[in-house]
Protein backbone atom coordinates (compact mmCIF):
# COMPACT_ATOMS: atom_id res chain seq x y z
CA UNK A 1 0.00 0.00 0.00
CA UNK A 2 1.52 3.68 -0.58
CA UNK A 3 2.68 5.25 2.65
CA UNK A 4 0.17 8.21 2.44
CA UNK A 5 -3.49 7.73 2.42
CA UNK A 6 -5.42 10.99 2.86
CA UNK A 7 -8.80 12.30 2.74
CA UNK A 8 -10.09 14.14 -0.27
CA UNK A 9 -13.16 15.47 1.10
CA UNK A 10 -14.79 18.63 -0.96
CA UNK A 11 -13.29 21.69 0.57
CA UNK A 12 -14.49 25.38 -0.39
CA UNK A 13 -12.43 25.55 -3.14
CA UNK A 14 -15.25 23.77 -5.26
CA UNK A 15 -15.18 21.80 -8.53
CA UNK A 16 -13.93 23.31 -11.93
CA UNK A 17 -16.92 25.34 -12.58
CA UNK A 18 -17.83 26.80 -9.25
CA UNK A 19 -14.26 27.91 -8.88
CA UNK A 20 -14.91 30.48 -12.42
CA UNK A 21 -14.96 33.48 -10.72
CA UNK A 22 -12.23 32.77 -7.65
CA UNK A 23 -8.55 33.77 -7.49
CA UNK A 24 -7.14 30.33 -7.51
CA UNK A 25 -5.75 29.44 -4.40
CA UNK A 26 -1.90 30.09 -4.02
CA UNK A 27 0.18 26.67 -3.42
CA UNK A 28 0.97 26.56 0.05
CA UNK A 29 4.59 26.63 -0.03
CA UNK A 30 7.70 24.81 -0.11
CA UNK A 31 8.42 23.59 2.94
CA UNK A 32 5.88 20.96 3.31
CA UNK A 33 7.42 17.83 2.86
CA UNK A 34 11.54 16.90 2.51
CA UNK A 35 12.95 16.42 -0.42
CA UNK A 36 9.24 17.25 -2.01
CA UNK A 37 9.89 21.26 -1.94
CA UNK A 38 8.23 22.06 -5.14
CA UNK A 39 5.74 24.72 -5.11
CA UNK A 40 3.00 23.78 -6.98
CA UNK A 41 2.71 26.73 -9.67
CA UNK A 42 6.65 25.52 -10.09
CA UNK A 43 5.72 21.86 -10.71
CA UNK A 44 2.46 22.57 -12.47
CA UNK A 45 4.00 25.14 -14.72
CA UNK A 46 6.96 22.73 -15.53
CA UNK A 47 4.07 20.39 -17.75
CA UNK A 48 3.06 23.89 -19.28
CA UNK A 49 4.22 22.04 -22.82
CA UNK A 50 2.69 25.03 -24.57
CA UNK A 51 5.61 26.89 -23.83
CA UNK A 52 8.30 24.46 -24.24
CA UNK A 53 6.76 22.50 -26.64
CA UNK A 54 5.65 18.69 -26.41
CA UNK A 55 8.33 16.47 -28.34
CA UNK A 56 7.30 14.90 -31.56
CA UNK A 57 10.08 13.45 -32.45
CA UNK A 58 10.29 9.50 -31.59
CA UNK A 59 13.22 10.23 -28.95
CA UNK A 60 10.39 10.38 -26.56
CA UNK A 61 8.59 7.38 -27.36
CA UNK A 62 8.29 5.13 -24.47
CA UNK A 63 9.07 7.93 -21.75
CA UNK A 64 6.56 7.69 -19.20
CA UNK A 65 4.15 9.92 -18.41
CA UNK A 66 1.94 8.41 -15.50
CA UNK A 67 3.18 6.07 -12.94
CA UNK A 68 0.60 4.64 -10.63
CA UNK A 69 1.49 2.65 -7.90
CA UNK A 70 -0.50 1.09 -5.33
CA UNK A 71 -3.53 3.07 -5.93
CA UNK A 72 -6.61 2.49 -4.03
CA UNK A 73 -9.75 4.65 -3.55
CA UNK A 74 -12.04 4.40 -0.71
CA UNK A 75 -16.04 5.85 -0.53
CA UNK A 76 -16.56 5.72 2.61
CA UNK A 77 -15.83 2.63 4.00
CA UNK A 78 -16.26 0.34 0.95
CA UNK A 79 -13.40 -0.48 -1.25
CA UNK A 80 -13.58 0.66 -4.75
CA UNK A 81 -10.06 -0.36 -6.32
CA UNK A 82 -6.80 -1.51 -5.03
CA UNK A 83 -3.72 -2.03 -5.62
CA UNK A 84 -4.05 -0.99 -8.91
CA UNK A 85 -0.32 -0.09 -10.51
CA UNK A 86 -0.27 0.94 -14.21
CA UNK A 87 1.86 3.48 -16.19
CA UNK A 88 1.38 5.09 -18.97
CA UNK A 89 3.36 6.19 -21.83
CA UNK A 90 4.01 8.95 -24.16
CA UNK A 91 2.05 9.26 -27.26
CA UNK A 92 0.41 6.11 -26.02
CA UNK A 93 -3.32 5.56 -26.13
CA UNK A 94 -4.08 3.39 -23.12
CA UNK A 95 -8.07 1.82 -22.99
CA UNK A 96 -9.24 0.32 -19.26
CA UNK A 97 -11.71 -2.10 -19.94
CA UNK A 98 -14.00 -4.55 -17.66
CA UNK A 99 -17.22 -5.58 -16.65
CA UNK A 100 -19.08 -2.85 -14.76
CA UNK A 101 -18.46 -1.83 -11.40
CA UNK A 102 -14.50 -2.44 -12.02
CA UNK A 103 -13.15 0.95 -10.54
CA UNK A 104 -12.28 1.87 -14.53
CA UNK A 105 -13.77 5.49 -13.84
CA UNK A 106 -12.52 5.32 -10.58
CA UNK A 107 -9.00 4.91 -11.19
CA UNK A 108 -9.55 7.38 -14.41
CA UNK A 109 -10.71 9.56 -12.14
CA UNK A 110 -7.83 9.83 -9.59
CA UNK A 111 -5.49 10.62 -12.67
CA UNK A 112 -6.46 14.53 -12.35
CA UNK A 113 -7.90 14.48 -8.87
CA UNK A 114 -11.64 13.83 -10.01
CA UNK A 115 -12.34 11.75 -7.06
CA UNK A 116 -11.50 14.75 -4.38
CA UNK A 117 -15.24 16.35 -5.57
CA UNK A 118 -16.93 13.16 -4.47
CA UNK A 119 -17.93 13.63 -0.39
CA UNK A 120 -16.23 10.91 1.48
CA UNK A 121 -14.06 9.64 -1.23
CA UNK A 122 -10.14 8.73 -0.10
CA UNK A 123 -7.03 8.29 -2.69
CA UNK A 124 -4.25 5.89 -1.60
CA UNK A 125 -1.11 4.86 -3.18
CA UNK A 126 0.77 6.89 -5.11
CA UNK A 127 -0.24 9.15 -8.67
CA UNK A 128 3.06 9.99 -10.28
CA UNK A 129 2.94 12.27 -13.30
CA UNK A 130 6.10 13.60 -14.41
CA UNK A 131 8.06 12.47 -11.47
CA UNK A 132 5.81 14.75 -9.51
CA UNK A 133 3.05 12.92 -6.74
CA UNK A 134 -0.06 14.92 -7.46
CA UNK A 135 -1.35 13.85 -4.30
CA UNK A 136 1.18 15.20 -2.74
CA UNK A 137 0.00 18.07 0.23
CA UNK A 138 1.40 20.95 -1.71
CA UNK A 139 -0.34 19.89 -4.89
CA UNK A 140 -3.17 22.09 -5.78
CA UNK A 141 -6.25 19.96 -6.98
CA UNK A 142 -7.57 22.27 -8.88
CA UNK A 143 -4.53 22.80 -11.10
CA UNK A 144 -4.59 19.34 -11.61
CA UNK A 145 -7.77 18.99 -12.97
CA UNK A 146 -6.97 22.17 -15.03
CA UNK A 147 -4.36 20.48 -16.70
CA UNK A 148 -4.88 17.54 -17.30
CA UNK A 149 -8.64 17.05 -19.18
CA UNK A 150 -10.95 14.96 -18.76
CA UNK A 151 -14.27 14.08 -21.72
CA UNK A 152 -17.25 12.54 -20.43
CA UNK A 153 -19.43 9.74 -21.54
CA UNK A 154 -21.98 12.61 -21.81
CA UNK A 155 -20.37 15.98 -23.79
CA UNK A 156 -20.78 19.40 -21.26
CA UNK A 157 -20.11 22.09 -22.97
CA UNK A 158 -20.74 24.89 -20.96
CA UNK A 159 -23.74 27.29 -21.58
CA UNK A 160 -21.91 29.60 -23.81
CA UNK A 161 -20.11 30.20 -27.04
CA UNK A 162 -17.98 27.81 -29.25
CA UNK A 163 -15.10 30.41 -28.68
CA UNK A 164 -15.88 30.85 -24.83
CA UNK A 165 -15.99 27.29 -24.09
CA UNK A 166 -12.54 26.96 -25.61
CA UNK A 167 -11.10 30.23 -24.28
CA UNK A 168 -12.26 29.01 -20.90
CA UNK A 169 -9.40 26.71 -20.00
CA UNK A 170 -6.12 29.44 -21.31
CA UNK A 171 -7.96 32.04 -19.62
CA UNK A 172 -7.88 30.48 -16.44
CA UNK A 173 -4.48 29.40 -16.26
CA UNK A 174 -3.53 32.44 -17.72
CA UNK A 175 -2.16 31.33 -20.82
CA UNK A 176 -0.22 33.91 -22.90
CA UNK A 177 -0.73 34.47 -26.67
CA UNK A 178 -3.13 35.60 -29.15
CA UNK A 179 -6.68 33.80 -27.92
CA UNK A 180 -7.95 33.85 -30.71
CA UNK A 181 -5.23 32.11 -32.09
CA UNK A 182 -5.27 29.15 -28.98
CA UNK A 183 -9.13 29.11 -29.60
CA UNK A 184 -8.09 28.44 -33.12
CA UNK A 185 -5.38 26.03 -32.81
CA UNK A 186 -7.57 23.87 -30.36
CA UNK A 187 -10.41 23.88 -32.33
CA UNK A 188 -8.34 22.65 -35.28
CA UNK A 189 -6.98 19.82 -33.26
CA UNK A 190 -10.42 18.93 -32.15
CA UNK A 191 -11.39 18.48 -35.31
CA UNK A 192 -14.10 20.98 -35.39
CA UNK A 193 -12.82 24.08 -36.65
CA UNK A 194 -14.06 24.04 -40.47
CA UNK A 195 -17.05 23.06 -38.79
CA UNK A 196 -17.25 25.89 -36.90
CA UNK A 197 -14.77 28.76 -37.37
CA UNK A 198 -18.04 30.84 -39.15
CA UNK A 199 -20.06 31.10 -35.78
CA UNK A 200 -17.82 30.49 -33.37
CA UNK A 201 -20.19 33.14 -31.28
CA UNK A 202 -22.98 30.74 -30.88
CA UNK A 203 -24.46 28.51 -28.11
CA UNK A 204 -22.32 25.06 -28.00
CA UNK A 205 -25.84 23.95 -27.11
CA UNK A 206 -26.41 24.25 -30.57
CA UNK A 207 -24.84 22.08 -31.97
CA UNK A 208 -25.00 17.95 -32.86
CA UNK A 209 -23.98 15.22 -29.83
CA UNK A 210 -20.93 14.53 -31.61
CA UNK A 211 -20.11 18.39 -32.31
CA UNK A 212 -20.46 19.36 -28.63
CA UNK A 213 -17.87 16.12 -27.52
CA UNK A 214 -15.27 17.30 -30.36
CA UNK A 215 -16.05 20.66 -28.64
CA UNK A 216 -15.50 19.15 -25.17
CA UNK A 217 -12.21 17.32 -26.61
CA UNK A 218 -10.98 20.90 -27.85
CA UNK A 219 -11.56 22.49 -24.76
CA UNK A 220 -9.71 19.95 -22.95
CA UNK A 221 -6.65 20.10 -25.36
CA UNK A 222 -6.51 23.97 -25.40
CA UNK A 223 -3.86 24.33 -22.22
CA UNK A 224 -1.47 22.17 -24.22
CA UNK A 225 -1.96 18.87 -22.32
CA UNK A 226 -0.06 16.47 -22.64
CA UNK A 227 -2.41 13.68 -21.63
CA UNK A 228 -5.89 13.80 -22.15
CA UNK A 229 -8.47 11.51 -20.01
CA UNK A 230 -11.48 10.05 -21.93
CA UNK A 231 -14.66 8.34 -20.07
CA UNK A 232 -16.80 7.12 -22.54
CA UNK A 233 -16.08 9.29 -25.07
CA UNK A 234 -18.27 7.48 -27.23
CA UNK A 235 -21.41 5.57 -25.89
CA UNK A 236 -23.78 8.64 -26.48
CA UNK A 237 -22.57 8.91 -30.22
CA UNK A 238 -23.60 7.54 -33.38
CA UNK A 239 -20.77 5.37 -35.41
CA UNK A 240 -19.88 8.43 -37.70
CA UNK A 241 -19.58 10.67 -34.90
CA UNK A 242 -17.84 7.97 -33.00
CA UNK A 243 -15.85 7.22 -35.84
CA UNK A 244 -14.45 10.97 -36.00
CA UNK A 245 -13.44 10.91 -32.76
CA UNK A 246 -11.68 7.73 -33.42
CA UNK A 247 -9.85 9.84 -36.13
CA UNK A 248 -9.13 12.51 -33.62
CA UNK A 249 -7.67 10.16 -31.15
CA UNK A 250 -4.89 8.73 -33.78
CA UNK A 251 -4.44 12.10 -34.67
CA UNK A 252 -3.56 13.46 -30.79
CA UNK A 253 -1.88 10.10 -30.25
CA UNK A 254 1.12 12.01 -32.40
CA UNK A 255 1.44 14.18 -29.63
CA UNK A 256 -0.59 13.40 -26.74
CA UNK A 257 -1.28 10.59 -24.50
CA UNK A 258 -4.85 9.25 -23.98
CA UNK A 259 -6.09 7.34 -21.46
CA UNK A 260 -9.47 6.00 -22.75
CA UNK A 261 -11.79 4.25 -20.17
CA UNK A 262 -14.36 2.28 -22.65
CA UNK A 263 -17.48 -0.47 -22.89
CA UNK A 264 -16.85 -0.94 -26.22
CA UNK A 265 -14.24 -3.66 -26.59
CA UNK A 266 -14.05 -3.09 -30.86
CA UNK A 267 -12.95 0.48 -30.00
CA UNK A 268 -10.58 -0.32 -27.68
CA UNK A 269 -9.14 -2.78 -30.09
CA UNK A 270 -9.22 -0.19 -32.55
CA UNK A 271 -8.29 2.78 -30.97
CA UNK A 272 -5.69 1.66 -27.64
CA UNK A 273 -2.30 0.79 -27.70
CA UNK A 274 -2.14 -1.07 -24.44
CA UNK A 275 -5.21 -2.04 -22.88
CA UNK A 276 -5.73 -3.01 -18.82
CA UNK A 277 -8.33 -5.10 -18.06
CA UNK A 278 -10.18 -4.34 -14.62
CA UNK A 279 -12.29 -7.06 -13.02
CA UNK A 280 -14.60 -6.85 -9.70
CA UNK A 281 -13.34 -9.28 -6.70
CA UNK A 282 -14.98 -10.15 -3.70
CA UNK A 283 -13.43 -8.58 -0.73
CA UNK A 284 -11.79 -10.12 2.20
CA UNK A 285 -15.59 -9.61 4.27
CA UNK A 286 -16.53 -11.38 0.83
CA UNK A 287 -19.67 -8.59 0.77
CA UNK A 288 -18.35 -5.93 -0.86
CA UNK A 289 -16.55 -5.68 -4.43
CA UNK A 290 -13.42 -4.36 -5.21
CA UNK A 291 -11.55 -3.61 -8.80
CA UNK A 292 -8.43 -4.70 -9.46
CA UNK A 293 -5.96 -4.75 -12.89
CA UNK A 294 -6.38 -8.57 -13.83
CA UNK A 295 -4.08 -7.92 -17.42
CA UNK A 296 -2.26 -5.27 -18.59
CA UNK A 297 -0.62 -5.81 -21.65
CA UNK A 298 -0.11 -4.96 -25.56
CA UNK A 299 -3.32 -4.20 -27.09
CA UNK A 300 -2.78 -6.80 -29.55
CA UNK A 301 -1.57 -9.84 -27.21
CA UNK A 302 -4.68 -9.09 -24.72
CA UNK A 303 -7.37 -9.57 -27.78
CA UNK A 304 -5.16 -12.41 -29.76
CA UNK A 305 -3.95 -13.82 -26.85
CA UNK A 306 -4.66 -13.24 -23.16
CA UNK A 307 -2.61 -14.72 -20.18
CA UNK A 308 -5.62 -14.49 -17.79
CA UNK A 309 -8.46 -16.90 -17.93
CA UNK A 310 -10.45 -14.39 -16.51
CA UNK A 311 -9.30 -11.57 -19.41
CA UNK A 312 -10.19 -14.09 -21.82
CA UNK A 313 -13.31 -15.02 -20.60
CA UNK A 314 -14.33 -11.07 -20.75
CA UNK A 315 -12.89 -10.07 -23.78
CA UNK A 316 -14.70 -13.29 -25.98
CA UNK A 317 -17.74 -12.19 -23.99
CA UNK A 318 -18.45 -15.03 -21.86
CA UNK A 319 -19.29 -13.02 -18.81
CA UNK A 320 -19.81 -9.18 -18.22
CA UNK B 1 -11.51 -15.39 -4.87
CA UNK B 2 -12.12 -13.65 -8.35
CA UNK B 3 -15.64 -13.46 -9.47
CA UNK B 4 -16.93 -13.57 -13.50
CA UNK B 5 -17.54 -9.75 -13.52
CA UNK B 6 -20.54 -9.13 -12.50
CA UNK B 7 -21.78 -12.27 -12.04
CA UNK B 8 -24.24 -12.44 -15.37
CA UNK B 9 -24.31 -15.71 -17.15
CA UNK B 10 -23.98 -15.39 -20.70
CA UNK B 11 -26.69 -13.67 -22.84
CA UNK B 12 -28.84 -15.92 -25.33
CA UNK B 13 -26.51 -14.02 -28.74
CA UNK B 14 -23.46 -14.99 -26.75
CA UNK B 15 -24.73 -18.37 -25.98
CA UNK B 16 -25.69 -18.39 -29.88
CA UNK B 17 -22.03 -17.70 -30.67
CA UNK B 18 -20.39 -20.17 -28.44
CA UNK B 19 -22.69 -22.75 -30.13
CA UNK B 20 -21.67 -21.59 -33.74
CA UNK B 21 -17.60 -21.54 -32.70
CA UNK B 22 -18.70 -25.36 -31.44
CA UNK B 23 -20.64 -26.27 -33.92
CA UNK B 24 -17.77 -25.27 -36.89
CA UNK B 25 -15.06 -26.85 -35.19
CA UNK B 26 -17.51 -30.16 -34.83
CA UNK B 27 -18.32 -29.36 -38.75
CA UNK B 28 -14.19 -29.57 -39.45
CA UNK B 29 -13.15 -32.81 -37.50
CA UNK B 30 -16.21 -34.54 -39.20
CA UNK B 31 -14.60 -33.20 -42.54
CA UNK B 32 -11.87 -34.84 -41.60
CA UNK B 33 -13.46 -37.79 -40.33
CA UNK B 34 -14.91 -37.73 -44.34
CA UNK B 35 -10.84 -37.82 -45.40
CA UNK B 36 -9.90 -40.67 -43.01
CA UNK B 37 -13.23 -42.48 -44.73
CA UNK B 38 -11.92 -41.89 -48.31
CA UNK B 39 -8.33 -42.64 -47.85
CA UNK B 40 -9.78 -46.23 -46.79
CA UNK B 41 -11.47 -46.63 -49.75
CA UNK B 42 -8.71 -45.43 -51.93
CA UNK B 43 -5.83 -47.63 -50.48
CA UNK B 44 -8.51 -50.60 -50.20
CA UNK B 45 -9.17 -49.80 -54.28
CA UNK B 46 -5.05 -49.37 -54.75
CA UNK B 47 -4.51 -52.63 -53.44
CA UNK B 48 -7.60 -54.40 -54.99
CA UNK B 49 -7.08 -52.77 -58.39
CA UNK B 50 -11.19 -51.90 -57.19
CA UNK B 51 -11.79 -49.04 -59.86
CA UNK B 52 -15.68 -48.76 -58.78
CA UNK B 53 -14.61 -48.10 -55.75
CA UNK B 54 -11.79 -45.60 -56.70
CA UNK B 55 -15.02 -43.85 -58.85
CA UNK B 56 -16.56 -43.56 -55.71
CA UNK B 57 -14.28 -41.64 -54.04
CA UNK B 58 -13.88 -39.86 -56.49
CA UNK B 59 -17.73 -38.74 -56.67
CA UNK B 60 -17.51 -38.55 -53.08
CA UNK B 61 -15.20 -35.45 -52.84
CA UNK B 62 -17.66 -33.43 -53.45
CA UNK B 63 -19.28 -33.84 -50.03
CA UNK B 64 -15.20 -32.45 -48.45
CA UNK B 65 -15.30 -29.77 -50.66
CA UNK B 66 -19.14 -28.79 -49.91
CA UNK B 67 -17.66 -29.21 -46.28
CA UNK B 68 -14.42 -27.00 -46.75
CA UNK B 69 -17.33 -24.00 -48.12
CA UNK B 70 -19.96 -24.42 -45.72
CA UNK B 71 -17.16 -23.91 -42.88
CA UNK B 72 -15.53 -20.67 -44.32
CA UNK B 73 -18.51 -19.50 -44.83
CA UNK B 74 -19.50 -19.52 -41.60
CA UNK B 75 -16.40 -18.45 -40.02
CA UNK B 76 -16.70 -15.37 -42.45
CA UNK B 77 -19.93 -15.25 -41.20
CA UNK B 78 -19.03 -14.93 -37.64
CA UNK B 79 -15.63 -12.41 -38.32
CA UNK B 80 -18.63 -10.23 -39.98
CA UNK B 81 -21.02 -10.69 -37.14
CA UNK B 82 -19.31 -11.47 -33.54
CA UNK B 83 -15.91 -10.05 -34.21
CA UNK B 84 -13.98 -13.10 -32.52
CA UNK B 85 -10.98 -12.02 -30.31
CA UNK B 86 -8.62 -13.97 -27.88
CA UNK B 87 -8.75 -17.60 -27.98
CA UNK B 88 -12.23 -17.50 -30.35
CA UNK B 89 -10.28 -15.48 -33.42
CA UNK B 90 -7.24 -17.83 -32.82
CA UNK B 91 -9.36 -21.11 -33.01
CA UNK B 92 -11.35 -19.73 -35.89
CA UNK B 93 -8.46 -18.55 -37.85
CA UNK B 94 -7.27 -22.04 -37.53
CA UNK B 95 -10.13 -23.25 -38.68
CA UNK B 96 -9.57 -21.34 -41.91
CA UNK B 97 -6.25 -23.08 -42.40
CA UNK B 98 -7.32 -26.33 -41.29
CA UNK B 99 -10.32 -26.73 -44.38
CA UNK B 100 -7.53 -26.06 -46.46
CA UNK B 101 -5.90 -29.16 -45.24
CA UNK B 102 -8.81 -31.28 -45.16
CA UNK B 103 -9.80 -30.60 -48.46
CA UNK B 104 -6.23 -30.78 -49.63
CA UNK B 105 -6.23 -34.53 -48.38
CA UNK B 106 -9.33 -35.20 -50.20
CA UNK B 107 -7.62 -34.30 -52.92
CA UNK B 108 -4.83 -36.69 -52.62
CA UNK B 109 -7.40 -39.28 -51.77
CA UNK B 110 -8.89 -38.23 -55.44
CA UNK B 111 -5.64 -38.24 -56.89
CA UNK B 112 -4.62 -41.58 -55.47
CA UNK B 113 -7.91 -43.33 -57.01
CA UNK B 114 -7.13 -41.56 -60.00
CA UNK B 115 -3.86 -43.63 -60.81
CA UNK B 116 -5.84 -47.05 -60.58
CA UNK B 117 -5.05 -48.28 -64.31
CA UNK B 118 -8.34 -49.24 -66.31
CA UNK B 119 -6.96 -51.66 -68.20
CA UNK B 120 -9.42 -53.84 -66.43
CA UNK B 121 -6.58 -56.59 -66.53
CA UNK B 122 -4.55 -56.88 -62.68
CA UNK B 123 -0.95 -55.48 -63.68
CA UNK B 124 1.82 -57.70 -62.58
CA UNK B 125 2.72 -55.75 -58.71
CA UNK B 126 5.63 -56.09 -56.26
CA UNK B 127 5.14 -57.54 -52.78
CA UNK B 128 7.94 -55.54 -51.06
CA UNK B 129 6.30 -52.45 -52.52
CA UNK B 130 2.41 -53.25 -51.75
CA UNK B 131 3.37 -53.97 -48.16
CA UNK B 132 5.48 -50.82 -47.73
CA UNK B 133 2.33 -49.35 -49.72
CA UNK B 134 -0.01 -50.75 -46.92
CA UNK B 135 2.17 -49.93 -44.39
CA UNK B 136 2.56 -46.57 -45.31
CA UNK B 137 -0.77 -46.02 -45.98
CA UNK B 138 -1.77 -47.16 -42.15
CA UNK B 139 1.03 -45.16 -40.56
CA UNK B 140 -0.75 -41.75 -42.70
CA UNK B 141 -4.23 -43.01 -41.34
CA UNK B 142 -3.01 -42.90 -38.17
CA UNK B 143 -1.66 -39.67 -38.17
CA UNK B 144 -4.58 -38.30 -39.58
CA UNK B 145 -6.81 -39.81 -37.14
CA UNK B 146 -3.92 -38.69 -34.23
CA UNK B 147 -4.46 -34.76 -35.94
CA UNK B 148 -7.98 -35.06 -35.12
CA UNK B 149 -7.85 -36.12 -31.72
CA UNK B 150 -5.06 -33.51 -30.84
CA UNK B 151 -7.80 -30.66 -32.09
CA UNK B 152 -10.55 -32.23 -30.24
CA UNK B 153 -8.28 -32.51 -27.42
CA UNK B 154 -6.35 -29.10 -27.59
CA UNK B 155 -3.24 -31.38 -27.27
CA UNK B 156 -0.23 -29.20 -28.34
CA UNK B 157 2.13 -32.29 -27.26
CA UNK B 158 -0.18 -35.04 -29.26
CA UNK B 159 0.31 -32.34 -31.99
CA UNK B 160 3.89 -31.81 -32.23
CA UNK B 161 4.38 -35.34 -32.35
CA UNK B 162 2.69 -35.51 -35.43
CA UNK B 163 5.95 -34.29 -36.77
CA UNK B 164 7.66 -37.28 -35.41
CA UNK B 165 5.51 -39.72 -36.63
CA UNK B 166 5.31 -38.24 -40.09
CA UNK B 167 9.10 -39.17 -40.28
CA UNK B 168 8.49 -42.54 -41.00
CA UNK B 169 5.84 -42.13 -43.79
CA UNK B 170 8.75 -39.85 -45.59
CA UNK B 171 11.19 -42.48 -45.05
CA UNK B 172 8.65 -45.19 -46.38
CA UNK B 173 8.10 -43.12 -49.27
CA UNK B 174 11.77 -42.46 -50.12
CA UNK B 175 12.01 -46.54 -50.00
CA UNK B 176 9.04 -47.30 -52.17
CA UNK B 177 10.95 -44.98 -54.83
CA UNK B 178 14.09 -46.69 -54.49
CA UNK B 179 12.21 -50.27 -54.86
CA UNK B 180 10.78 -48.66 -57.84
CA UNK B 181 14.15 -47.79 -59.02
CA UNK B 182 14.98 -51.68 -58.92
CA UNK B 183 12.23 -53.63 -59.33
CA UNK B 184 13.50 -55.25 -62.52
CA UNK B 185 12.77 -55.35 -66.57
CA UNK B 186 9.40 -56.17 -66.95
CA UNK B 187 7.81 -53.31 -68.39
CA UNK B 188 4.21 -53.73 -67.22
CA UNK B 189 5.68 -53.92 -63.52
CA UNK B 190 7.72 -51.08 -63.74
CA UNK B 191 5.03 -49.12 -65.26
CA UNK B 192 3.12 -50.48 -61.98
CA UNK B 193 5.96 -49.69 -59.61
CA UNK B 194 5.91 -45.72 -61.32
CA UNK B 195 2.67 -45.52 -60.23
CA UNK B 196 3.08 -46.19 -57.11
CA UNK B 197 5.67 -44.20 -56.48
CA UNK B 198 3.18 -41.45 -57.98
CA UNK B 199 0.78 -42.77 -55.35
CA UNK B 200 3.27 -42.95 -52.28
CA UNK B 201 4.10 -39.28 -53.16
CA UNK B 202 0.16 -38.73 -52.09
CA UNK B 203 0.13 -40.27 -49.35
CA UNK B 204 3.24 -38.51 -47.74
CA UNK B 205 1.45 -35.20 -48.92
CA UNK B 206 -1.54 -36.20 -46.61
CA UNK B 207 1.24 -36.34 -43.93
CA UNK B 208 2.28 -32.94 -44.59
CA UNK B 209 -1.23 -31.68 -44.41
CA UNK B 210 -1.98 -33.54 -40.62
CA UNK B 211 1.45 -32.25 -39.44
CA UNK B 212 0.07 -28.53 -40.69
CA UNK B 213 -2.42 -29.08 -38.80
CA UNK B 214 -1.39 -30.00 -35.56
CA UNK B 215 1.21 -26.59 -35.96
CA UNK B 216 -2.23 -24.97 -36.22
CA UNK B 217 -3.33 -27.15 -32.85
CA UNK B 218 -0.47 -25.55 -31.30
CA UNK B 219 -1.06 -22.00 -32.66
CA UNK B 220 -4.60 -22.47 -31.03
CA UNK B 221 -3.31 -23.59 -27.56
CA UNK B 222 -0.06 -21.48 -27.43
CA UNK B 223 -1.43 -18.37 -29.67
CA UNK B 224 2.20 -18.95 -30.88
CA UNK B 225 2.68 -20.15 -34.30
CA UNK B 226 5.54 -21.98 -35.61
CA UNK B 227 6.62 -24.70 -37.95
CA UNK B 228 7.23 -27.98 -36.94
CA UNK B 229 9.41 -28.62 -39.67
CA UNK B 230 12.34 -26.84 -38.12
CA UNK B 231 12.26 -28.79 -34.95
CA UNK B 232 11.86 -32.24 -36.43
CA UNK B 233 13.79 -31.59 -39.37
CA UNK B 234 17.29 -33.86 -39.55
CA UNK B 235 17.77 -33.57 -42.71
CA UNK B 236 14.58 -33.02 -45.15
CA UNK B 237 12.62 -35.18 -43.23
CA UNK B 238 9.63 -33.30 -44.94
CA UNK B 239 10.09 -33.85 -48.76
CA UNK B 240 7.94 -30.79 -50.04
Amino acid sequence: MGSRSFSATVTNRGGELSSLDESLPEPTGAEVLPGESVRTSEVMSSLDHHEKGIPTSDAGLGMTIFDCQDVEVFYGSHQAIRDVSLSFGLREVTALIGPSGCGKSTFLRCLNRMNDLIPGAKVGGHVIYHGQDLYAPEIDPVQVRKRIGMVFQKPNPFPKSIYDNVAFGPRVVGMEGDMDEIVERALVRGALWEEVKDRLDENAFGMSGGQQQRLCIARALATDPDVLLMDEPCSALDPISTGRIEDLMSELKERISIVIVTHNMQQAARVSDKTAFFNVELAADEKSRTGVVVEYDATETIFTNPSDKRTEDYVTGKFG
Amino acid sequence: MMEAGSGEALTPHRLEYQGEIARLERDTLEGIELVVGALDRALEALAHQDIELAELVVADDDRIDGRYLQIHQGVLSLFARQAPVAGDLRLLAALLHVIRNMERMGDQCVNISKLIPVSGTAPPTDPQILSMMEEMGLAVREIVRQAMKAFQSRDADMAVDLAERDQKVNDLNKAIFRRALEVGNDLELREWAMTMTLAARCLERVGDNAVDIGEQIAFVVTGVFREFADASQAGDSRDR
